[in-house]
């Protein structure tokens, strides 16, 4: 997807208009009925006028017919035509009317035909481009990093995969079809006037470029002012977005004046946006029209002239003018083109900033599948910046994770324990030092290879909608359903799950039923387990649900934990107590490591930790189960 | 994302809809506006007017100016665009005859000079004629445009104002990817049609009407012969669009389940790379895309056929009024009892054509306004959901609360038949603090949800300070009730205004009081911009434990009279809960608050502990007189105790975990 700096970026609208190339047969098609239909068009003054000329001749001939045949020969030579053909035309006029009415409808025919499968495969060719963008856009959003999406707001990549996409396609499917016919038709009918009278045709032209101009200066105006139009709406989408996805704490704080305060101030600067550029509309659509008949009008008063003049005729002006029309209707098309063309190539511009969004996470040119992993995990001098600035979140961070060991990370809300987590599968990459798997630098191993042998239980669980065992097989689609059954129950999920009326089958997610948060997050914990990854992530995993619930998944954790490398995220001493090492994590850097025992006698932070804990839970609990037991015996 | 795009909108395609009744509801928005519209009424005639009189000029030029010079040119003047008499049995054939010029007087002897000269004057007034058609179609647009665009503001804030007003049970219910696209993506299908479709229809419109009305004063007969495919198009228009607008309906459902898609697997995105879900989600989106393809694909099908066929009508026309108009010259006959002239059939033609033209036009943009009919549809059928919690229409205001709490015999279902609380009832005095706790799924959330009424009971009652919830607005009641959520949802915006999400005219003195109490100023401080930092969506930047302290901090500000925590500090590490927590005790003390909390610390210091389990109170009194009860909640107890045991010794230096049987 690079793009060598040197060479020039092709605009944004080209880009999108090449990808008609993965639909040549349609495209060559549609615009194959697109010059069929023209030329047809072009045909429609000669029709008429041969059928005029029929009929005049016709009306002509029976009445000289009783006229000598020198009166009617030169009549005939003053008609342009010889004096059989004058005669022809008055033995059966009628029939000669009847084949040019039926030839009008023959030709209407065909020229519905071809319009038809002009606007029907250029509509068809739209869409289908519009549905390769978007899947393009979608492939790419999903694919790009943690921090490409910690900035970037979903309401606003919302607008991009739908409205931004919907211009470009109206612009594929009508105005590049309407511009590609318009241009014909002017060029055509160009043409066809300078056959006729090249010196009145040099008239005409000098508009053109006038008007051309005039375009040129109204796309450059118009794009950036569209651009801020799609700008505003993406604000506004992200603004609906939020607030749909927080609906509850909206309702919960009563906060919707101010939500709707806020909604419609973003509303008011789209339509100020909005009205900018219909403004300027309003003041180049006529202009354009203008231009177009002021051609006209030149047109008739030097025509004109020269017929006075008498250097021409009058049949000659009238064939004239008619092509003319054909000149100067495709400039008012044009103008109208040019407003939708600016629109497409400033959505096309931001589409196109989302498909070559580079990952800050990007897989080497050369990487190769990570093997079957043992799972020994090191971190080497790990400095980590979001957004590559600011304090570092994790600072020259090293340590070794050997397989099979439990490493439990401790510490305080935001000294860097889900950073360490993230850098494990590549959510993100360290901005400086190394981390390497079985001594395999994370940067050069295929990502799906890395991500499908880490089971990551992240702090916030998102269902999807779906069923409950499609979620839990989110990561194995095609996992077998003693399988999923058997996750569940070790992730203690079984039972509740079973208790729904559709047990598995049961409906979750946004249309789904609503889970509790501890039941979301055995799900999730289930999910993990499907994987049987090598290595174990757990963040904060059991935090929400109660405490015989949370016993039997540590029981079951625990049993899991065994033989995998496994990183937790422990609030809890007792995690704590059953690890291989523990990582004291403050302001981003390791304060303290070993097991439980040496902490407690080294490290000053843990054991504040540890007795705060002990102040908390267990203290209160020796106390009351003293009580307790005194009230037993 | 695990989709069988079938189910999800089968309802909403089967809905009949009254398309009359759509065009109604538009029409209601555009009431405001109807001085502008009146203005756009007058500018249309005025740009018709001009639109059908500069032909005619046109034509005066040729006539007045030109065909002399021409016909004296053409000895015996013949020429085409001449009024051929019909044959009469006497004098000369063909004649020509000036009458047709009406502009203005050009004598026969007119120099060469002076015809220029008037062709001059002709010209600028055509120029003049061109210039208010320009401008009078420019006022037009500018009209309709601008009061277009703000009817659908309008549509926007009232739909956004709808969505908030909608309960929660609603939302729940629904993708709100599918809400959202009826915001943005069919209120998008308004706007093109507003912007462009509707003035051009109209002013089609009127250039028929003007065009046939011009037809028929010129000749009855042939007029009718010219309209005689009218009624034809009506129906072929009428019938396409019906077809259309089925097929538009469908294409905006799609498009709604596309929207909905993108929302849900953007803010997913995280879960699936994880899982490395990518290429499933991937290929889920391309099925959802390409159903949206291939309904618009079948849509456009009735769409472009229907211009075509419009126009091949057209030409039928024409060829009508050649064939008939040119058999009756030929023949000598009358047509219907008019004699036809060729100057009128060739005026005929010219009418017949210029028909076409607005013909050609509206049919074209009738597709935007199919579209946007399908559109305005799913508005409306938004805007028409009455949200079923709704202020009583004679609902007060809430007194300020003393926290006098009663839930009476109440019960609470999501789907009918399903109980979630079956039958509870409680009261917390003023200041009292309830624990409620219990086993997964007990109904514990719902119990809470009550009492700022995010969803009704279904039996039973609810009362504050003896005010039923449903009596008083709820507004009122939410302003002073603090709610800390399992998940705390935090805004794309600054730490501040976050926080003061809580009180929005709280200082941000108050914003960093509250912060302070919350304990969420340490970590506030350390990062780059302090309170000023901006977070990402939901807060991404942040950990799960520092979002909890802010919307703790949120709740703070609002200082309410209920205040109610859903495992509030559940993802909070122990030392800052142990900081919070005492924050916590200040907050709790004189209000009344309901606390779900797994940790028992939270839970000794509550006045009543509520056991819930399977929608019943099993239990309920102190901590200790549970404890001494020996029951469920002794047994739930008993098994943090038997957890927490190898700890129990204080320093804890000689044990491990020694893990109970299960």
């Amino acid at each position: 997807m690079k793009r060598s700096p040197t060479s020039p970026a092709p605009s944004s609208l080209t880009r999108a208009i090449r990808y008609l190339g993965h639909y040549r047969r349609e495209t060559a098609y549609a615009y194959g009925a697109l010059l069929l239909a023209t030329s047809a068009q072009l045909m429609v003054p000669l029709l008429i006028h041969r059928m005029i000329d029929g009929i005049t001749r016709g009306v002509v001939a029976q009445q000289t017919a009783a006229l000598p045949a020198t009166v009617q020969a030169a009549i005939a030579s003053r008609m342009g035509i010889t004096l059989a053909q004058l005669t022809q035309a008055g033995t059966q006029p009628v029939q000669a009317l009847v084949i040019s009415g039926l030839l009008i409808l023959v030709f209407a025919m065909v020229r519905g035909l071809f319009s038809f499968s002009q606007a029907y495969m250029g509509e068809r060719v739209s869409q289908s481009v519009a549905f390769d963008l978007r899947n393009d856009l979608f492939s790419r959003i999903q694919r790009l990093s943690f921090s490409y999406h910690d900035r970037n707001q979903t309401g606003q990549l919302m607008v991009r995969a739908t409205d931004d996409v919907e211009k470009v396609r109206v612009f594929i499917g009508q105005g590049l079809l309407m511009a590609t016919s318009a241009l014909l038709l002017m060029v055509g009918a160009i043409v066809i006037l300078f056959t006729l009278n090249p010196r009145l045709t040099l008239v005409v032209l000098p508009i053109l470029p006038l008007a051309l101009g005039l375009f040129l200066v109204m796309g450059s105006v118009a794009r950036p002012m569209f651009g801020l139009v799609q700008r505003k709406l993406s604000a506004l989408n992200a603004i609906l977005q939020e607030n749909m996805a927080g609906i509850k704490v909206v309702k919960a704080f009563s906060r919707e004046p101010e939500q709707e305060q806020r909604f419609q101030k973003a509303a008011d600067d789209f339509l100020a946006q909005i009205l900018k550029v219909m403004r300027l509309m309003t003041f180049l659509m006529p202009l354009v029209f203008f231009i177009a008949n002021l051609g006209q009008a030149a047109i008739l008063f030097f025509g004109g002239r020269q017929m006075i003049l008498g250097t021409l005729s009058l049949g000659e002006w009238q064939t004239f003018s008619l092509y003319l029309m054909f000149v100067f209707i495709p400039v008012a098309q044009l103008g109208f083109i040019i407003t939708q063309m600016s629109q497409a190539s400033a959505s096309a511009g931001r589409i196109f900033e989302i498909t070559d969004a580079r990952s800050d996470v990007v897989e080497a040119p050369d990487a190769r599948l990570l093997p079957t992993v043992r799972g020994r995990v090191e971190f080497e001098n790990v400095t980590f910046r979001y957004f590559g600035g600011g304090k570092p979140v994790l600072e020259r961070v090293s340590f070794v994770a050997e397989p099979g060991q439990q490493i439990a990370l401790l510490g305080r809300t935001g000294s860097g324990k889900s950073t360490i987590i993230n850098l494990i599968p590549r959510f993100y990459d360290p901005t400086e030092g190394v981390i390497r798997i079985d001594g395999v630098d994370l940067r050069q191993v295929a990502l799906d290879s890395l991500r499908s042998q880490i089971g990551t239980v992240l702090q916030e669980t998102t269902l999807f909608s779906g069923t409950i065992r499609d979620n839990i097989a989110f990561g194995r689609t095609d996992a077998p359903m003693a399988e999923i059954v058997q996750v569940a129950e070790a992730a203690a999920a079984n039972e509740f799950i079973q208790s729904f009326p559709l047990g598995y089958g049961t409906p979750v997610g946004e249309r789904g039923v609503t889970l509790s948060g501890g039941q979301r997050q055995r799900l999730a914990i289930a999910r993990a387990l499907l994987l049987d990854p090598r290595i174990l992530i757990l963040d904060d995993s059991t935090s929400s649900v109660d405490l015989e619930t949370e016993w039997r998944i540590q029981q079951a954790l625990i049993r899991l934990m065994q033989g995998r490398t496994s990183f937790v995220i422990a609030q809890r001493i007792s995690t704590v107590l059953n690890a291989d090492q523990i990582l004291v994590l403050d302001d981003g850097a390791i304060v303290a490591r070993g097991r439980h025992e040496e902490l407690l006698e080294t490290s000053e932070i843990y054991a504040d930790i540890y007795s705060s804990q002990l102040v908390d839970d267990s203290a209160g609990v020796t106390v009351d189960a003293a009580a307790a037991m005194a009230t037993e015996s | 994302m695990f989709h069988d795009p079938r189910h999800i909108f089968e309802a909403e395609t089967s809905k009949p809809q009254n398309v009359s009744q759509t065009l109604r509801r538009f029409a209601g928005y555009f009431r405001p506006y109807w001085r502008r519209y009146l203005g756009v009424l007058v500018m249309m005639i005025v740009s018709t007017w001009a639109a059908v009189t500069a032909p005619q000029l046109l034509g005066q030029a040729v006539d007045c100016y030109l065909v002399p010079p021409a016909a004296t040119a053409a000895f015996e003047g013949v020429s085409p665009t001449l009024t051929v008499q019909p044959p009469s049995a006497s004098g000369p054939a063909v004649q020509a005859t000036d009458s047709a010029c009406w502009y203005a007087e050009v004598p026969l002897t007119a120099t060469t000079e002076e015809r220029i000269n008037g062709l001059a004057g002709l010209v600028l007034r055509l120029l003049g004629l061109y210039a208010i058609g320009s401008i009078t179609t420019g006022l037009m647009f500018y009209w309709m445009t601008t009061s277009g665009q703000r009817v659908l503001r309008t549509l926007r804030v009232e739909v956004f104002h709808h969505i908030l007003l909608l309960p929660i049970g609603y939302h729940v219910a629904h993708e709100s990817g599918d809400i959202m696209s009826r915001v943005t993506n069919d209120a998008d299908t308004i706007q093109q049609a507003v912007s462009f479709a509707l003035i051009q229809v109209i002013s089609g419109g009127f250039l028929i009407v003007w065009v046939a009305y011009k037809m028929l004063s010129e000749s009855v007969a042939y007029g009718l012969v010219a309209l005689a495919m009218l009624p034809f198009m009506v129906i072929a228009t009428a019938w396409f669009s019906a077809q259309a607008r089925k097929a538009f309906r469908r294409t905006r459902v799609r498009m709604g389940s596309v929207n909905a898609e993108l929302q849900e697997s953007i803010s997913g995105v995280r879960e699936a790379q994880a899982f490395s879900r990518e290429d499933e989600n991937i290929a889920s989106f391309r099925e959802t895309n390409a159903a949206n393809r291939d309904a618009n694909i079948r849509a456009v099908a009735y769409t472009s056929a229907l211009a075509p066929t419009l126009e091949a009508l057209g030409y039928v026309a024409l060829a009508l009024v050649a064939v008939a108009g040119g058999y009756a010259l030929l023949e000598g006959q009358a047509l219907l009892g008019e004699t036809v002239t060729l100057g009128l059939m060739i005026t005929f033609i010219a009418y017949v054509q210029r028909f076409n033209q607005p013909v050609q036009q509206i049919s074209v943009l009738w597709t935007n306004i199919q579209s946007a009919i399908a559109g305005g549809e799913r508005i409306f059928g938004l805007l028409d959901v009455v949200p079923d919690l709704q202020d009583a229409p004679d609902a007060t205001d809430l007194p300020p609360i003393r926290g006098d709490v009663v839930l009476d015999d109440v019960w609470a279902e999501y789907e009918k038949g399903e109980a979630v609380l079956r039958g509870v009832s409680l009261r917390a005095a003023p200041g009292e603090t309830v624990a409620i706790v219990g086993p997964t799924g007990a109904g514990k959330t719902t119990l809470i949800s009550l009492i700022p009424r995010f969803y009704d009971v279904t039996g039973g009652a609810l009362t504050i300070d003896g005010h039923d919830v449903r009596q008083v607005t709820g507004a009122s009641l939410r302003k002073q009730i603090g709610v800390v959520l399992q998940e705390s949802f935090l805004f794309s915006d600054t730490i501040m205004e976050n926080i003061r999400f809580g009180r929005p005219e709280a200082t941000d003195d108050e914003v960093i009081a509250a912060a302070k109490l919350a304990n969420a100023d340490k970590f506030i401080d350390r990062l780059p911009d302090g309170y000023q930092t901006s977070l990402g969506e939901r807060g991404t930047g942040l950990s799960q434990g520092q979002r909890q302290l802010l919307a703790i901090a949120r709740a703070a500000l609002a200082n309410p009279g209920i205040l109610i925590l859903d495992e509030a500090t559940s993802s909070v590490d122990t030392r800052t809960e142990r900081l919070i927590q005492s924050a916590l005790e200040t907050l709790l003390r004189d209000r009344t608050s309901f606390v779900i909390a797994h940790r028992l610390s939270t839970i000794r210091h509550a006045d009543q502990v509520l056991f819930l389990d399977q929608g019943r109170i099993v239990e309920r009194g102190t901590h200790d007189s549970l404890m001494a009860k020996h029951g469920m909640y002794y047994g739930l107890y008993m098994s943090q105790f038997r957890r927490q045991s190898p700890t129990e010794g204080g320093d804890g230096r000689e044990t491990r975990a020694a893990p109970a049987p299960a």
